[in-house]
């Protein structure tokens, strides 16, 4: 890794990160329940997109030093890494238990991890299917 | 706060966060049977800090602009949900052994992301000791 690809993860995090602000704030204002909806829409959505980019930038999870490095580093790990987050998502669940939904912040950790996975499984399959 | 100044605070904490889980995926080895362990440990740190931060920012300590830069920039950056899911479905695809390491995975990420709020909770609403010059 070099001191561009640093830069490259640095751009993409700040690009990704402001994208989520943007988008959290524009479902905030429309949607006022007690489930979190905006950080569930950009994590499945953020998990859809990684399965398909990475099979399609030919990504080897266990090197990360082969083809498509620069592409890896901006949007992968930058851009991807920084719209998405696992942080908001648990602060999320710890606010509802503390206010008395303790299920739905159960229910809304198991939804969250169960449709991401169902995603970047639908992402992957659909760049397969354009070879 | 104004909008530009706002959208400023985020980049810079998200591309501070991001560039911090970078290092730790140079620093940190994946496990025996492909174990993730450098996502894990972003998401916890992440986890930890913004119970934390949030947790100061409710104390009034800290001001709005602050709060912002740290929660939603550097821990939002710093975390990732993507690269969780997507190390989870490539571990359930590869053999028997990987999905019992990828159900492990995201057994122990869930628990320990949430204690790690907890606990960011409470260390952040401790009051500080007062300073012998104040």
């Amino acid at each position: 890794m070099s001191a561009a690809d640093v830069m490259l993860v640095g751009l993409g995090g700040g690009l990704g990160s402001v994208l989520r602000w943007w988008i959290g704030r524009l479902v905030g204002e429309r949607y006022k329940g007690h489930f979190p909806l905006g950080t569930f829409l950009i994590n499945i959505s953020g998990s859809l997109v990684i399965g398909y980019l990475s099979v399609l930038f030919n990504v080897d999870w266990d090197n990360r030093h082969g083809h498509g490095m620069v592409l890896n580093a901006l949007v992968i790990t930058g851009v991807l890494g920084g719209y998405t987050t696992f942080s908001s998502m648990q602060l999320d669940a710890a606010r509802l238990a503390a206010g008395q939904h303790a299920r739905l912040a159960a229910f809304y950790l198991l939804l969250s991890v169960a449709a991401g996975l169902l995603a970047a499984l639908a992402g992957a399959a659909l760049a397969g299917v354009q070879d | 706060m104004k909008l530009s100044f706002a959208i400023l605070l985020v980049f810079v904490g998200g591309a501070t966060g991001a560039i911090a889980r970078e290092l730790l995926m140079l620093f940190v080895p994946t496990l025996s049977h492909g174990f993730p362990l450098d996502i894990l440990v972003a998401n916890v740190i992440a986890s930890l800090l913004i119970g934390f931060s949030t947790a100061r920012h409710n104390r009034k300590v800290t001001n709005d602009g602050w709060h912002l830069m740290v929660t939603t920039g550097i821990a939002g950056g710093l975390s990732t949900f993507s690269s969780f899911t997507y190390a989870t479905s490539v571990l359930m695809k590869a053999s028997m052994t990987g999905a019992l390491v990828a159900a492990a995975y995201v057994l122990i990420s869930l628990v320990m992301g949430y204690v790690a709020v907890i606990i960011g909770m409470k260390i952040g609403g401790m009051r500080e000791e007062r300073s012998p010059h104040s």
